[in-house]
């Protein structure tokens, strides 16, 4: 049984990394514009077919094909902050309504486009098995994106605590007026925020293609997972999306190993419950965040 | 009075000719062109195309003439579509994927009074709802006959069932285990919820606690990947892996060459197929005429039924009761062997003729591998992808 819990800690953990990622990019812009960008699963799914049309038409390798998925991704969601920012009234709401739509039209758009079939990369290297201490097994790709996870929120962290951009963002979350009154473009920050939440997804796609599989219908569920690990990290904050993510992981796997895989998604919603209930702010709240 | 005697004749004459006329036979198709089931839906489609196409050529008096409304693989959208089409003055109905939407799509068509046949569902309960006007080819028996009379000639002794929890598969899935177990098998089951994507627990779990000589996958195309690629990672010792639907497919082995090879599923026609009977070639020449690429099996079921309906339908119109419940009747009547083997439909609709085939994926070629008369190779066992 010991052998068992640790090899899914351990895919738990890996699973973790890989939410962290999908999850970052909204929570940027969650925390920066108070938006939900319901259309964030899809664009983290756009750059996954970037990544597959990359391979198959151009025979580059999924991670020589990044730069690209980045292009096309932090494009569309650079769009997404054009058509949100022109919101009048009720911009959280109608956001809403917005990003939605988005996302549907981003999935037709990938149906029309690649078709309904279910796609993965054919390059080996990233499903070859590795194996720790004779115990532990994992794909290259989960352990390679893992690592990439854990490098990108750090990375995300630092940019927000010690770049003159990054405070920026963070006094536009804080107080868009008074941000202004301190010389901010608040517009520059927000577009920032998006295309910064573009290349995160375009990570995010590019590590689904790799380790699990694509297809058009998958966005929804990514922006529903990437929104709960949000939630339970406390808006906008980075160290809480990493915490959340890999909590999220390990609970739906060691669930699976003690129980069953069929309640992993309901063991994972309590845990969102009960995170809410004794910590309504989430994990990493706001008041935690400011201070 | 000869010329009234004439006139009454003449009037006689047409009035029982005008049923016969050469007629244009509307059907509706609602099937899911988007959404997550956009993929098969996109596949049954193809093969309706292909029956309307044929039977337009073939029939020499009638033609029918397919409306198609995408379900967006939604059950409320199923029935608009059936809504929808009925105003658009269709006569019947083909298509339908996932019981879950087939359930509601039908109903709404039997409150029309109108046909609805399908292959798309294969759910135990849609054929017990007592519905007079629903009609599918195939079920979840055929499904796990197949599965098992191919363990029975293994000679298979335990079985690992990893299934998803949607209805058909859990059906198939608690079918399977049933069978087994009455015959003395160890059987394990193992359900997991359909957003799973990582199978390492559980198939970690099959290696060090069950230690199966089968692990049987239930489940669709994205859960296959998924289990393989964890099977790949950690190789459990068993000495076959098998499935059912949308497994032993060509599709399968272009996308997923490294996952495949050895592995099992039910299959209708091999690959490259062989088309025997002049029906059969006559629809993979047509197949390859409208899209340019060999049939799959979904295309092949919704051929054969479509095929079927429109025969019965025309046999309705010509007998002048098309829209007095002609067409039921004349499917209830009718016994016929099909591109699936003998289809008849009992009382519920169902077709209690229906078994399957399984399909082994071998170098890149779909090898029947059961049952023994219409297998076309021999199986490979034991054969795992790792």
């Amino acid at each position: 049984m010991l052998e068992l819990l640790a090899q899914s800690s351990f895919s738990g953990l890996l699973a973790g990394a890989y939410y962290a990622l999908i999850a970052l990019g909204l929570a940027l812009v969650f925390g920066t514009m108070r938006v939900i960008n319901l259309a964030h699963g899809e664009l983290v799914l756009l750059a996954g077919y970037v990544a597959y049309g990359a391979e198959t038409k151009l025979g580059l390798d999924p991670l020589a094909s990044i730069p690209l998925a980045v292009a096309v991704v932090g494009l569309t969601s650079v769009i997404v902050y054009v058509l949100v920012s022109r919101i009048g009234k009720d911009r959280e709401l109608n956001s809403l309504i917005l990003t939605f739509g988005m996302g549907v039209i981003i999935t037709n758009a990938v149906l029309m486009i690649w078709s309904a079939d279910i796609h993965s990369t054919n390059v080996p290297w990233y499903h070859d098995a590795v194996i720790l201490g004779d115990t532990l097994f994992a794909m290259q790709a989960e352990l390679l994106f893992g690592a990439i996870g854990l490098v990108t929120v750090g990375a995300v962290w630092w940019w927000l605590e010690k770049t003159w951009y990054g405070r920026a963002v963070r006094a536009v979350a804080s107080n868009r007026d008074a941000a202004k009154l301190m010389g901010i473009n608040p517009r520059t920050t927000e577009v920032l925020s998006f295309a910064m939440a573009g290349l995160l997804a375009s990570l995010a796609g590019v590590a689904l293609y790799t380790g699990k599989v694509i297809q058009p219908s998958l966005g929804h569920n990514l922006t529903v997972k990437a929104f709960i690990i949000t939630v339970l990290a406390g808006m906008g904050s980075v160290p809480g999306v990493l915490l959340g993510a890999v909590l999220l992981g390990i609970v739906e796997s060691v669930t699976v190993t003690v129980a069953s895989s069929a309640l992993q998604e309901l063991a994972g919603m309590v845990l969102f419950l009960v995170v809410l209930l004794v910590m309504p702010s989430g994990l990493f709240g706001r008041a935690r965040r400011r201070g | 009075m000869s010329k009234t005697l004439f006139a009454s004749a003449l009037a006689l004459a047409v009035a029982f000719a005008a049923p016969t006329l050469a007629a244009e036979i509307k059907i509706g198709t609602e099937v899911p062109l988007s959404g997550n089931l956009a993929r098969v839906g996109a596949s049954m489609a193809e093969g309706i195309a292909v029956a309307a196409d044929m039977f337009n050529r073939k029939n020499g008096k009638h033609t029918v003439k397919i409306i198609t409304v995408d379900d967006e693989s939604s059950p409320a959208k199923g029935v608009a579509a059936v809504e929808k089409l009925a105003a658009d003055g269709v006569v019947a109905y083909t298509g339908g994927y996932g019981s879950n939407i087939i359930g509601p799509a039908s109903e709404a068509a039997e409150k029309l009074g109108k046909v609805y046949m399908t292959s798309g569902g294969v759910a135990t309960e849609l054929t017990k709802r007592g519905l007079k006007t629903f009609f599918r080819i195939n079920n979840s028996e055929g499904y796990a006959r197949a599965l098992l009379g191919l363990y029975a000639d293994l000679g298979i002794k335990s079985v690992a069932v990893v299934y998803s929890t949607k209805e058909a598969t859990e059906e198939v899935a608690k079918m399977v285990e049933k069978a087994l177990t009455a015959k003395g098998v160890k059987v394990t089951l193992h359900a997991f919820d359909p957003s799973t994507n990582d199978f390492k627990p559980i198939i970690h779990k099959i290696k060090l606690q069950d230690r199966p000589e089968a692990i049987a996958m239930i489940g669709y195309e994205n859960d296959y990947v998924g289990i393989l690629r964890a099977a790949k990672v950690l190789k459990p010792d068993i000495k076959t892996i098998d499935g059912v639907w949308s497994l032993a497919t060509p599709k399968m082995w272009q996308e997923f060459p490294d996952l495949m090879d050895g592995v099992v599923g039910t299959s209708t026609l091999p690959y490259p197929t062989e088309f025997t009977t002049p029906e059969a070639k006559e629809f993979a020449e047509t197949y390859q005429r409208l899209y340019n690429k060999a049939p799959d099996y979904l295309g092949v079921f919704g051929y054969v039924q479509s095929k079927l309906l429109f025969d019965a339908a025309a046999r309705a119109q010509d007998a002048g009761t098309i829209d007095k419940g002609g067409i039921a009747a004349e499917l209830r009547k009718a016994e016929t062997v099909t591109l699936i083997g003998k289809v008849r439909f009992d009382d519920s609709g169902d077709n209690p003729e229906f078994t399957h085939r399984m399909g082994q994926h071998q170098g890149g070629k779909v090898v029947l591998v059961w049952p023994a008369e219409a297998a076309n190779g021999k199986i490979k066992f034991p054969a795992v992808p790792w």
